[in-house]
Protein backbone atom coordinates (compact mmCIF):
# COMPACT_ATOMS: atom_id res chain seq x y z
CA UNK A 1 0.00 0.00 0.00
CA UNK A 2 2.28 2.54 -1.22
CA UNK A 3 -0.08 5.13 -2.43
CA UNK A 4 -1.00 6.30 1.02
CA UNK A 5 -0.14 9.25 1.95
CA UNK A 6 -0.47 8.92 5.35
CA UNK A 7 0.53 5.81 7.66
CA UNK A 8 1.15 5.31 10.91
CA UNK A 9 1.62 2.67 12.92
CA UNK A 10 1.44 2.36 17.00
CA UNK A 11 1.54 5.73 18.01
CA UNK A 12 1.87 6.68 21.42
CA UNK A 13 2.38 9.87 23.19
CA UNK A 14 3.22 10.33 26.96
CA UNK A 15 2.91 13.63 29.28
CA UNK A 16 5.00 13.72 32.24
CA UNK A 17 2.90 14.06 35.60
CA UNK A 18 3.20 13.90 39.05
CA UNK A 19 4.67 10.54 39.60
CA UNK A 20 5.04 9.08 36.68
CA UNK A 21 3.63 9.59 32.62
CA UNK A 22 -0.03 9.75 31.84
CA UNK A 23 -0.61 8.12 27.95
CA UNK A 24 -2.49 10.52 26.08
CA UNK A 25 -2.18 8.19 23.02
CA UNK A 26 -1.91 4.17 23.37
CA UNK A 27 -0.91 2.59 19.87
CA UNK A 28 -3.18 3.91 17.17
CA UNK A 29 -2.39 2.79 13.52
CA UNK A 30 -4.21 4.76 10.72
CA UNK A 31 -3.97 4.98 6.98
CA UNK A 32 -5.14 7.73 4.56
CA UNK A 33 -5.43 7.88 1.08
CA UNK A 34 -6.54 10.54 -0.56
CA UNK A 35 -10.12 10.84 0.66
CA UNK A 36 -11.44 12.41 3.87
CA UNK A 37 -11.51 10.58 6.97
CA UNK A 38 -13.11 11.81 10.18
CA UNK A 39 -11.18 10.92 13.70
CA UNK A 40 -14.94 10.96 16.65
CA UNK A 41 -14.14 10.90 20.22
CA UNK A 42 -14.51 12.88 23.30
CA UNK A 43 -12.26 15.49 24.85
CA UNK A 44 -9.13 13.53 25.64
CA UNK A 45 -9.55 10.58 23.69
CA UNK A 46 -6.66 11.70 21.68
CA UNK A 47 -7.74 12.64 18.66
CA UNK A 48 -6.14 16.18 18.40
CA UNK A 49 -2.79 15.04 19.23
CA UNK A 50 -3.19 12.34 16.79
CA UNK A 51 -3.41 14.92 14.42
CA UNK A 52 -0.57 17.42 15.74
CA UNK A 53 1.88 14.63 16.03
CA UNK A 54 1.09 14.01 12.10
CA UNK A 55 2.19 17.52 11.61
CA UNK A 56 4.84 17.63 14.45
CA UNK A 57 3.59 20.34 16.50
CA UNK A 58 3.57 18.89 19.79
CA UNK A 59 4.73 20.78 23.00
CA UNK A 60 8.63 19.60 23.51
CA UNK A 61 7.87 17.50 26.99
CA UNK A 62 5.48 15.49 24.80
CA UNK A 63 6.93 11.41 24.99
CA UNK A 64 6.53 10.47 21.76
CA UNK A 65 7.10 6.78 20.35
CA UNK A 66 5.80 5.24 16.84
CA UNK A 67 7.16 2.35 14.78
CA UNK A 68 6.36 4.15 11.48
CA UNK A 69 5.31 7.12 10.70
CA UNK A 70 4.70 7.98 6.69
CA UNK A 71 3.92 10.84 4.74
CA UNK A 72 3.54 10.92 1.19
CA UNK A 73 6.98 8.03 1.14
CA UNK A 74 8.59 10.43 3.85
CA UNK A 75 9.89 9.48 6.48
CA UNK A 76 8.52 11.55 9.51
CA UNK A 77 10.08 10.04 12.42
CA UNK A 78 13.81 10.78 10.78
CA UNK A 79 12.94 13.76 8.87
CA UNK A 80 15.08 16.94 10.23
CA UNK A 81 13.60 19.58 11.52
CA UNK A 82 13.85 21.66 8.86
CA UNK A 83 12.08 19.06 6.36
CA UNK A 84 9.25 18.77 8.79
CA UNK A 85 8.83 23.07 9.15
CA UNK A 86 9.14 22.96 5.28
CA UNK A 87 5.81 20.55 5.20
CA UNK A 88 4.76 22.22 7.25
CA UNK A 89 2.13 25.18 5.80
CA UNK A 90 3.12 23.81 2.00
CA UNK A 91 2.39 20.27 2.19
CA UNK A 92 0.58 19.97 5.17
CA UNK A 93 -2.33 22.23 6.51
CA UNK A 94 -4.20 22.48 9.82
CA UNK A 95 -7.12 24.12 10.56
CA UNK A 96 -7.93 25.08 14.03
CA UNK A 97 -11.31 25.62 15.77
CA UNK A 98 -11.71 28.93 16.85
CA UNK A 99 -10.77 31.68 14.27
CA UNK A 100 -10.81 34.28 17.00
CA UNK A 101 -7.49 32.80 18.73
CA UNK A 102 -5.85 31.85 16.05
CA UNK A 103 -5.85 34.07 13.33
CA UNK A 104 -3.28 37.69 14.08
CA UNK A 105 -5.50 40.28 15.60
CA UNK A 106 -3.45 43.00 14.42
CA UNK A 107 -2.75 42.04 10.56
CA UNK A 108 -5.75 42.47 8.05
CA UNK A 109 -6.60 38.97 7.27
CA UNK A 110 -5.50 39.77 3.36
CA UNK A 111 -2.09 40.54 4.39
CA UNK A 112 -2.04 36.92 6.51
CA UNK A 113 -3.34 34.99 3.53
CA UNK A 114 -0.12 36.98 1.42
CA UNK A 115 2.54 36.28 3.73
CA UNK A 116 1.60 32.48 3.97
CA UNK A 117 1.66 32.44 0.42
CA UNK A 118 5.42 34.44 0.73
CA UNK A 119 6.42 31.46 2.74
CA UNK A 120 6.00 29.22 0.11
CA UNK A 121 7.22 31.01 -2.60
CA UNK A 122 9.62 33.70 -1.93
CA UNK A 123 10.38 35.11 -5.31
CA UNK A 124 6.83 35.22 -5.92
CA UNK A 125 5.87 39.08 -6.67
CA UNK A 126 4.23 40.80 -4.34
CA UNK A 127 1.36 41.79 -7.11
CA UNK A 128 0.75 38.13 -7.69
CA UNK A 129 0.31 37.27 -4.15
CA UNK A 130 -2.45 39.88 -3.85
CA UNK A 131 -4.21 38.63 -6.51
CA UNK A 132 -3.81 34.67 -5.56
CA UNK A 133 -5.24 35.96 -1.70
CA UNK A 134 -7.70 38.11 -3.85
CA UNK A 135 -8.60 34.64 -5.89
CA UNK A 136 -8.70 32.05 -2.91
CA UNK A 137 -10.88 34.94 -0.64
CA UNK A 138 -13.23 34.48 -4.09
CA UNK A 139 -13.11 30.52 -3.61
CA UNK A 140 -14.09 29.84 -0.02
CA UNK A 141 -17.49 32.46 -1.07
CA UNK A 142 -16.38 35.18 0.63
CA UNK A 143 -18.49 37.63 -1.58
CA UNK A 144 -16.67 40.94 -1.57
CA UNK A 145 -13.29 39.58 -1.21
CA UNK A 146 -11.58 42.85 -1.75
CA UNK A 147 -13.40 44.61 0.93
CA UNK A 148 -12.79 41.67 3.62
CA UNK A 149 -8.99 41.18 2.38
CA UNK A 150 -8.34 44.85 4.14
CA UNK A 151 -10.28 43.64 7.44
CA UNK A 152 -9.07 42.60 11.03
CA UNK A 153 -9.77 39.55 11.96
CA UNK A 154 -12.22 41.02 14.88
CA UNK A 155 -14.36 42.28 12.32
CA UNK A 156 -15.13 39.46 10.68
CA UNK A 157 -18.09 37.17 12.13
CA UNK A 158 -17.10 33.38 12.95
CA UNK A 159 -18.12 31.96 9.75
CA UNK A 160 -16.15 34.08 7.76
CA UNK A 161 -13.34 34.07 9.72
CA UNK A 162 -13.38 30.21 10.16
CA UNK A 163 -12.96 31.02 6.08
CA UNK A 164 -10.62 33.18 6.28
CA UNK A 165 -8.33 30.32 8.27
CA UNK A 166 -9.72 27.64 5.24
CA UNK A 167 -8.09 30.22 2.88
CA UNK A 168 -4.74 30.48 4.35
CA UNK A 169 -4.39 26.33 4.35
CA UNK A 170 -5.51 25.85 1.22
CA UNK A 171 -3.86 28.37 -0.62
CA UNK A 172 -0.98 26.65 -0.80
CA UNK A 173 -2.77 23.59 -2.16
CA UNK A 174 -1.41 21.06 0.49
CA UNK A 175 -1.67 17.13 -0.35
CA UNK A 176 -2.92 16.74 3.37
CA UNK A 177 -5.27 18.86 5.57
CA UNK A 178 -6.30 18.37 8.78
CA UNK A 179 -9.31 20.04 10.23
CA UNK A 180 -9.37 20.13 14.08
CA UNK A 181 -13.25 20.81 14.78
CA UNK A 182 -13.51 23.16 12.41
CA UNK A 183 -17.02 24.00 12.26
CA UNK A 184 -17.61 23.88 16.05
CA UNK A 185 -17.58 27.39 17.26
CA UNK A 186 -20.08 28.19 14.39
CA UNK A 187 -23.50 27.91 14.14
CA UNK A 188 -25.73 25.12 12.42
CA UNK A 189 -26.37 27.22 8.55
CA UNK A 190 -22.61 28.44 8.89
CA UNK A 191 -21.34 24.78 9.62
CA UNK A 192 -23.38 23.82 6.16
CA UNK A 193 -21.45 26.11 3.97
CA UNK A 194 -18.26 25.65 5.46
CA UNK A 195 -18.38 22.12 5.23
CA UNK A 196 -19.95 21.85 1.72
CA UNK A 197 -16.48 24.53 1.01
CA UNK A 198 -14.49 21.93 2.55
CA UNK A 199 -15.49 19.08 0.45
CA UNK A 200 -15.09 21.30 -2.49
CA UNK A 201 -11.74 22.16 -2.08
CA UNK A 202 -10.77 18.36 -0.79
CA UNK A 203 -12.57 17.47 -4.10
CA UNK A 204 -11.47 19.29 -6.79
CA UNK A 205 -8.11 19.22 -5.73
CA UNK A 206 -7.71 15.83 -4.59
CA UNK A 207 -6.44 16.59 -1.23
CA UNK A 208 -6.35 14.22 1.86
CA UNK A 209 -8.35 15.43 5.14
CA UNK A 210 -8.37 14.16 8.28
CA UNK A 211 -11.63 15.72 10.00
CA UNK A 212 -11.26 15.98 14.14
CA UNK A 213 -14.75 16.27 15.72
CA UNK A 214 -16.95 15.30 18.87
CA UNK A 215 -19.61 15.22 16.40
CA UNK A 216 -20.70 11.67 14.80
CA UNK A 217 -23.39 12.87 12.89
CA UNK A 218 -21.64 15.57 11.31
CA UNK A 219 -18.75 13.73 10.53
CA UNK A 220 -20.70 10.42 9.36
CA UNK A 221 -22.47 12.93 6.56
CA UNK A 222 -19.02 14.65 5.51
CA UNK A 223 -16.65 11.65 5.59
CA UNK A 224 -15.62 8.52 3.95
CA UNK A 225 -14.85 6.91 6.95
CA UNK A 226 -14.69 7.16 10.34
CA UNK A 227 -12.41 6.21 13.58
CA UNK A 228 -14.04 6.63 16.93
CA UNK A 229 -11.33 6.54 19.47
CA UNK A 230 -11.74 6.16 23.41
CA UNK A 231 -9.13 6.80 25.66
CA UNK A 232 -6.07 7.18 23.30
CA UNK A 233 -7.13 4.00 21.49
CA UNK A 234 -9.14 3.43 18.20
CA UNK A 235 -12.32 1.00 19.13
CA UNK A 236 -13.52 0.98 15.70
CA UNK A 237 -13.17 2.05 12.48
CA UNK A 238 -16.07 2.25 9.88
CA UNK A 239 -17.40 3.32 6.81
CA UNK A 240 -19.84 6.75 6.99
CA UNK A 241 -22.05 5.33 5.25
CA UNK A 242 -21.98 2.33 7.48
CA UNK A 243 -22.35 3.80 10.74
CA UNK A 244 -25.67 2.94 12.25
CA UNK A 245 -23.92 -0.64 11.37
CA UNK A 246 -21.39 0.22 14.54
CA UNK A 247 -20.86 -2.24 16.51
CA UNK A 248 -18.78 -1.37 19.62
CA UNK A 249 -20.81 0.24 22.47
CA UNK A 250 -18.98 3.51 23.03
CA UNK A 251 -20.41 3.72 19.17
CA UNK A 252 -23.05 3.16 19.70
CA UNK A 253 -23.56 5.20 23.18
CA UNK A 254 -22.46 8.65 21.76
CA UNK A 255 -24.99 7.73 18.56
CA UNK A 256 -27.65 7.57 20.60
CA UNK A 257 -27.02 10.01 23.18
CA UNK A 258 -27.90 12.97 20.99
CA UNK A 259 -30.97 13.97 21.26
CA UNK A 260 -33.27 14.43 17.60
CA UNK A 261 -35.72 17.05 16.45
CA UNK A 262 -38.28 14.12 16.34
CA UNK A 263 -36.79 11.81 18.71
CA UNK A 264 -38.70 10.61 21.43
CA UNK A 265 -39.09 12.55 25.19
CA UNK A 266 -37.08 9.83 27.38
CA UNK A 267 -34.51 10.61 29.08
CA UNK A 268 -31.43 10.46 27.27
CA UNK A 269 -29.32 7.34 27.20
CA UNK A 270 -26.05 7.73 28.92
CA UNK A 271 -22.71 6.44 28.03
CA UNK A 272 -22.24 3.90 30.32
CA UNK A 273 -18.48 3.95 30.30
CA UNK A 274 -17.09 0.15 31.13
CA UNK A 275 -13.34 -0.40 32.06
CA UNK A 276 -13.34 -2.96 29.30
CA UNK A 277 -12.89 -0.51 27.03
CA UNK A 278 -9.21 0.44 28.28
CA UNK A 279 -8.25 -2.82 27.81
CA UNK A 280 -5.49 -2.91 24.60
CA UNK A 281 -7.06 -4.27 21.39
CA UNK A 282 -5.37 -6.13 19.38
CA UNK B 1 -45.08 33.55 34.93
CA UNK B 2 -42.69 35.51 32.19
CA UNK B 3 -44.33 38.36 30.27
CA UNK B 4 -42.04 40.16 27.55
CA UNK B 5 -43.36 42.61 25.97
CA UNK B 6 -42.41 44.55 22.85
CA UNK B 7 -38.79 44.64 24.30
CA UNK B 8 -36.13 46.16 22.39
CA UNK B 9 -32.71 46.42 23.72
CA UNK B 10 -29.75 48.98 22.25
CA UNK B 11 -26.05 48.71 22.15
CA UNK B 12 -25.37 52.05 21.29
CA UNK B 13 -26.40 52.74 17.77
CA UNK B 14 -26.95 48.88 17.18
CA UNK B 15 -30.43 47.40 17.92
CA UNK B 16 -29.56 43.95 19.51
CA UNK B 17 -33.53 43.09 19.84
CA UNK B 18 -35.77 44.61 17.76
CA UNK B 19 -39.38 45.05 19.48
CA UNK B 20 -39.90 41.07 21.14
CA UNK B 21 -42.90 39.96 22.65
CA UNK B 22 -43.79 36.35 24.40
CA UNK B 23 -44.81 34.97 27.48
CA UNK B 24 -44.08 31.74 29.45
CA UNK B 25 -46.54 29.87 31.57
CA UNK B 26 -45.56 28.43 35.01
CA UNK B 27 -43.58 25.25 35.02
CA UNK B 28 -43.39 25.45 31.20
CA UNK B 29 -39.71 24.98 29.29
CA UNK B 30 -39.50 27.60 26.41
CA UNK B 31 -37.04 27.86 24.04
CA UNK B 32 -34.78 30.64 22.14
CA UNK B 33 -33.36 29.37 19.13
CA UNK B 34 -31.18 31.49 15.99
CA UNK B 35 -27.64 32.03 15.08
CA UNK B 36 -25.02 34.13 16.52
CA UNK B 37 -26.23 37.58 16.85
CA UNK B 38 -29.79 36.84 16.44
CA UNK B 39 -30.47 38.64 19.64
CA UNK B 40 -31.55 35.32 21.78
CA UNK B 41 -28.63 35.84 24.48
CA UNK B 42 -28.82 39.02 24.94
CA UNK B 43 -32.74 38.93 25.71
CA UNK B 44 -31.93 36.64 28.56
CA UNK B 45 -29.07 38.66 29.53
CA UNK B 46 -31.97 41.81 29.54
CA UNK B 47 -33.93 39.38 31.63
CA UNK B 48 -31.80 38.90 34.44
CA UNK B 49 -31.37 42.54 34.52
CA UNK B 50 -27.58 42.63 33.23
CA UNK B 51 -28.26 44.76 30.34
CA UNK B 52 -29.54 48.89 31.27
CA UNK B 53 -30.33 49.94 27.79
CA UNK B 54 -33.80 48.67 26.85
CA UNK B 55 -37.43 49.44 26.37
CA UNK B 56 -40.27 47.54 26.75
CA UNK B 57 -41.97 45.48 29.83
CA UNK B 58 -40.58 42.88 31.53
CA UNK B 59 -43.32 41.06 34.18
CA UNK B 60 -41.85 38.24 36.36
CA UNK B 61 -44.84 36.65 38.56
CA UNK B 62 -46.75 40.13 37.28
CA UNK B 63 -43.97 42.20 38.72
CA UNK B 64 -41.84 44.24 36.82
CA UNK B 65 -38.39 43.81 36.54
CA UNK B 66 -37.65 47.28 36.76
CA UNK B 67 -39.32 48.18 40.43
CA UNK B 68 -37.95 44.68 41.47
CA UNK B 69 -34.71 45.08 43.31
CA UNK B 70 -31.43 43.31 42.21
CA UNK B 71 -31.42 41.03 45.33
CA UNK B 72 -35.13 40.47 44.99
CA UNK B 73 -34.76 39.48 41.38
CA UNK B 74 -31.86 37.35 41.88
CA UNK B 75 -34.63 34.88 44.39
CA UNK B 76 -37.03 34.28 41.32
CA UNK B 77 -34.39 34.13 38.40
CA UNK B 78 -31.24 33.10 38.11
CA UNK B 79 -28.99 32.26 34.76
CA UNK B 80 -27.12 29.58 34.15
CA UNK B 81 -23.94 30.79 31.28
CA UNK B 82 -22.90 28.69 28.39
CA UNK B 83 -19.15 27.97 29.43
CA UNK B 84 -18.47 26.75 32.56
CA UNK B 85 -15.08 27.20 32.13
CA UNK B 86 -15.36 30.84 32.50
CA UNK B 87 -18.46 31.45 34.81
CA UNK B 88 -17.08 29.77 37.76
CA UNK B 89 -14.62 31.54 39.84
CA UNK B 90 -11.00 29.85 39.48
CA UNK B 91 -9.81 30.37 42.97
CA UNK B 92 -12.81 29.46 44.65
CA UNK B 93 -13.38 26.23 46.14
CA UNK B 94 -16.49 25.22 44.81
CA UNK B 95 -18.34 25.02 47.57
CA UNK B 96 -17.62 28.38 48.78
CA UNK B 97 -18.44 29.49 45.07
CA UNK B 98 -22.28 27.62 45.44
CA UNK B 99 -22.63 29.09 48.90
CA UNK B 100 -22.00 32.68 47.54
CA UNK B 101 -25.39 33.99 46.78
CA UNK B 102 -26.38 32.46 50.17
CA UNK B 103 -24.68 34.31 51.93
CA UNK B 104 -24.90 37.83 50.33
CA UNK B 105 -28.94 36.76 50.76
CA UNK B 106 -28.41 36.30 54.18
CA UNK B 107 -29.73 32.70 54.21
CA UNK B 108 -29.76 30.80 56.86
CA UNK B 109 -27.11 27.08 57.10
CA UNK B 110 -25.21 27.99 53.71
CA UNK B 111 -23.00 25.15 54.13
CA UNK B 112 -25.66 22.17 55.21
CA UNK B 113 -27.64 23.84 52.01
CA UNK B 114 -24.31 23.41 50.02
CA UNK B 115 -23.96 19.85 50.63
CA UNK B 116 -28.10 19.58 49.79
CA UNK B 117 -27.46 20.96 46.37
CA UNK B 118 -23.75 18.83 45.63
CA UNK B 119 -26.24 15.74 46.23
CA UNK B 120 -29.08 17.35 44.59
CA UNK B 121 -27.01 17.70 41.05
CA UNK B 122 -24.75 14.71 41.44
CA UNK B 123 -21.84 15.52 42.89
CA UNK B 124 -21.77 14.81 46.38
CA UNK B 125 -20.46 16.62 49.22
CA UNK B 126 -16.91 15.34 48.96
CA UNK B 127 -16.49 17.65 45.93
CA UNK B 128 -17.02 20.61 47.77
CA UNK B 129 -13.40 21.11 48.31
CA UNK B 130 -12.68 20.94 45.00
CA UNK B 131 -11.03 23.74 42.24
CA UNK B 132 -13.02 24.60 39.16
CA UNK B 133 -9.80 23.57 37.55
CA UNK B 134 -9.97 19.83 39.15
CA UNK B 135 -13.72 19.64 37.70
CA UNK B 136 -14.54 18.58 33.74
CA UNK B 137 -16.74 20.49 32.04
CA UNK B 138 -19.75 19.10 32.72
CA UNK B 139 -19.04 18.69 35.92
CA UNK B 140 -18.36 22.23 36.40
CA UNK B 141 -21.88 23.08 34.47
CA UNK B 142 -23.30 20.96 37.41
CA UNK B 143 -21.93 23.42 39.71
CA UNK B 144 -23.15 26.20 37.87
CA UNK B 145 -26.76 24.60 38.06
CA UNK B 146 -26.23 23.86 41.75
CA UNK B 147 -25.15 27.53 42.17
CA UNK B 148 -27.92 28.74 40.09
CA UNK B 149 -30.52 26.79 42.57
CA UNK B 150 -28.98 28.04 45.57
CA UNK B 151 -31.61 30.82 46.21
CA UNK B 152 -34.39 28.19 45.13
CA UNK B 153 -35.53 30.23 42.15
CA UNK B 154 -38.67 29.90 40.38
CA UNK B 155 -37.18 30.72 36.84
CA UNK B 156 -33.62 29.54 35.50
CA UNK B 157 -32.71 31.20 32.48
CA UNK B 158 -30.03 28.62 30.77
CA UNK B 159 -27.51 30.32 27.91
CA UNK B 160 -26.41 27.74 25.58
CA UNK B 161 -26.05 25.11 28.77
CA UNK B 162 -24.30 22.30 26.77
CA UNK B 163 -22.48 23.68 24.14
CA UNK B 164 -19.32 23.74 25.66
CA UNK B 165 -19.56 20.24 26.53
CA UNK B 166 -18.78 17.07 24.88
CA UNK B 167 -22.47 15.23 23.28
CA UNK B 168 -21.96 12.17 25.69
CA UNK B 169 -22.28 14.99 28.37
CA UNK B 170 -24.85 16.77 27.07
CA UNK B 171 -26.89 13.91 27.37
CA UNK B 172 -25.84 13.78 31.33
CA UNK B 173 -26.57 17.51 31.68
CA UNK B 174 -29.80 17.70 30.03
CA UNK B 175 -31.34 14.89 31.36
CA UNK B 176 -30.13 16.88 35.16
CA UNK B 177 -32.46 19.62 33.89
CA UNK B 178 -35.35 17.72 33.20
CA UNK B 179 -35.05 15.79 36.13
CA UNK B 180 -34.57 18.87 37.87
CA UNK B 181 -37.20 21.25 36.58
CA UNK B 182 -39.81 17.96 37.77
CA UNK B 183 -38.90 18.19 41.05
CA UNK B 184 -38.31 21.67 41.29
CA UNK B 185 -41.68 22.35 39.03
CA UNK B 186 -38.98 25.14 37.31
CA UNK B 187 -39.50 27.27 34.62
CA UNK B 188 -37.05 27.32 31.89
CA UNK B 189 -36.35 29.64 29.25
CA UNK B 190 -33.64 27.79 26.93
CA UNK B 191 -30.79 29.38 24.53
CA UNK B 192 -29.28 27.48 21.74
CA UNK B 193 -28.51 26.88 18.01
CA UNK B 194 -29.23 23.47 18.57
CA UNK B 195 -32.94 22.76 17.31
CA UNK B 196 -32.43 19.07 18.06
CA UNK B 197 -31.66 20.34 21.68
CA UNK B 198 -34.73 22.76 21.61
CA UNK B 199 -36.83 19.89 20.06
CA UNK B 200 -35.93 17.51 23.13
CA UNK B 201 -36.36 20.24 26.42
CA UNK B 202 -38.70 22.99 25.04
CA UNK B 203 -42.70 22.61 25.21
CA UNK B 204 -42.60 25.88 23.27
CA UNK B 205 -40.06 27.83 20.99
CA UNK B 206 -39.63 31.14 19.25
CA UNK B 207 -37.09 31.41 16.32
CA UNK B 208 -35.36 34.28 16.11
CA UNK B 209 -33.13 35.89 13.29
CA UNK B 210 -31.35 39.40 13.03
CA UNK B 211 -32.73 40.68 16.12
CA UNK B 212 -36.71 39.90 15.54
CA UNK B 213 -38.99 37.13 16.37
CA UNK B 214 -39.47 34.93 13.02
CA UNK B 215 -42.38 33.06 14.70
CA UNK B 216 -43.22 30.92 18.15
CA UNK B 217 -43.87 27.48 17.63
CA UNK B 218 -45.15 24.55 19.66
CA UNK B 219 -42.71 21.73 20.06
CA UNK B 220 -46.01 19.52 18.07
CA UNK B 221 -45.86 22.26 15.57
CA UNK B 222 -41.96 21.74 14.84
CA UNK B 223 -42.54 18.30 14.87
CA UNK B 224 -45.17 17.86 12.61
CA UNK B 225 -43.48 21.00 10.12
CA UNK B 226 -46.32 22.56 10.56
CA UNK B 227 -44.28 25.83 9.84
CA UNK B 228 -45.34 29.09 8.52
CA UNK B 229 -41.53 30.64 8.04
CA UNK B 230 -38.81 29.70 5.12
CA UNK B 231 -36.38 30.47 7.84
CA UNK B 232 -37.56 28.02 10.17
CA UNK B 233 -36.98 25.94 7.34
CA UNK B 234 -34.08 26.58 6.63
CA UNK B 235 -33.01 25.84 10.44
CA UNK B 236 -34.11 22.36 10.30
CA UNK B 237 -32.77 21.22 6.91
CA UNK B 238 -29.52 22.16 8.60
CA UNK B 239 -29.50 20.66 11.79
Amino acid sequence: MSDNLVEIEDLRIAFPREGGMTDAVRGVSLSLGREKLGIVGESGSGKSLTGRALLGVLPSYARVSVDKMMFDGIDLTTASPKLRRSLRGGRMGMILQDPKFSLNPVMRVGLQIVEAIRIGDKKLPKREAYSQALAILEAVHIRDPERVFSLYPHELSGGMGQRVMIAMMVVREPDLLIADEPTSALDVTVQTQVLSILDELVTRRGMGLIFISHDLRLVSRFCDRVIVMYAGQIVETIRADRLNEATHPYTRGLLACLPTIDGPLDPLPVLQRQASWLEARP
Amino acid sequence: MIKVDHLTVNFGPSVAVRDVSFSVAQGESFGLVGESGSGKSTILRTVMGLNPDWSGSIKIDGQDTKSTSRTDLARRVQMVFQDPYASLHPRYVIGHAIAEPMRINKMPNPEKRTLELLDLIGLGGQFRFRFPHELSGGQRQRVAIARALALNPKILLLDEPTSALDVSIQAEILNLLNQLRKELNLTFVIVSHDLAVISYMCDRLMVMRNAEAVETLSRSQLRSRDIAQSYTRELIAAS
